[in-house]
């Protein structure tokens, strides 16, 4: 039986776990992804960006007590991404 | 072997994700996010313990032969309205994520308390009595809703709570609401409040 091919930028872990992040809360800042993925800055920030160039997730450059804040959001390409890629893994483990 | 001991290995490690690992990154993500509420028991507390001591405050003043004049009420809203702000300014900026359900709370609260102002003030305006009874019945909307929201069953009781003694209210004795307030408070507001602090220091620790 064919599988569906996996999203290769879903198909990271990092990137899989911010995702996750984002689908569960509305929005999610930088320091909110960090302390849940445990991940070092420099990584996070690299993925954040493929994720943003991709158009799965919206990134806005804030402020938050003097000190620039990033938030992240999930975008409807983004959320129905996730969602084929969960189902595709669902129909690889059913198989 | 992939062995999720650490949160640090997602940082590390690139692709060559098995189904079972993905389904496990994203389960753990999500239980993580579930940690990420905002915590609302400090409202419920506040504004029980204020709330009563203000039915209280009148309720010995107009034994003492004063009558009614809303002062107590007064100065429970602007002690209560200050301190909110104040933490939840403090909690919004700790606060690194919010859900569609923060909000929802949020939007709730905010609609609650824009109702109650003009109905005490449409009360005191218009000379229709006392508001004891539509506040215990307006109060118990938003409280059940959150309570359902969270699916916390000490809130949606003590919203139930406050809509019974409510329309109970209505064809008692002015002197028996005092008492009717202040149980609604209490087992509305107060005890709810305090379990809900109990769950929300125990979710964050775990």
């Amino acid at each position: 039986m064919a599988f569906a091919p996996l999203d290769p930028i879903l198909h990271n872990q990092l990137r899989l776990a911010i995702m996750s992040l984002l689908v569960a809360v509305e929005e999610g800042d930088f320091t909110f992804l960090l302390e849940k993925t445990g991940a070092t800055r420099g990584n996070l920030s690299v993925q954040i960006t493929k994720l943003k160039e991709a158009g799965y997730i919206h990134v806005q450059k804030t402020f938050k007590e003097n000190y620039p804040n990033t938030v992240c959001r999930i975008s409807p390409k983004g959320l129905k991404a996730f969602e084929t890629y969960v189902k595709a893994i669902k129909d690889y483990l059913k198989n | 072997m992939f062995i999720f001991a650490s949160f640090n290995t997602i940082a590390t490690m690139e692709t060559n994700l098995t189904p079972e690992q993905s389904l496990r990154v994203i389960d753990d993500m999500i239980r993580q996010a579930k940690r990420s509420f905002h915590r609302i028991s400090f409202y419920f507390l506040l504004w029980g313990v204020l709330l009563i001591a203000a039915m209280l405050a009148e309720y010995i003043m107009t034994r003492m032969g004063n009558p009614p004049h809303g002062a107590s009420w007064g100065v429970a809203g602007i002690v209560g309205g200050v301190i909110s702000s104040i933490h939840g300014a403090r909690e919004g900026k700790r606060e690194g994520a919010s859900t569609a359900m923060d909000r929802v709370i949020l939007w709730l609260w905010a609609a609650f308390v824009i109702t109650m102002l003009i109905t005490i003030v449409g009360y005191g305006v218009s000379g229709g009595g006392t508001p004891s009874g539509s506040i215990m019945v307006l109060t118990g909307l938003p409280t059940f809703v959150s309570g359902q929201l969270m699916r916390f069953k000490p809130l949606i009781v003590g919203g139930l709570l406050f809509w019974v003694l409510g329309a109970f209210s209505y064809f008692v004795d002015p002197g028996v609401i005092t008492w009717l307030y202040i149980g609604a408070m209490l087992f509305g507001y107060v005890i709810p409040g305090y379990l809900l602090k109990r769950q929300e220091d125990g979710l964050r620790t775990a």
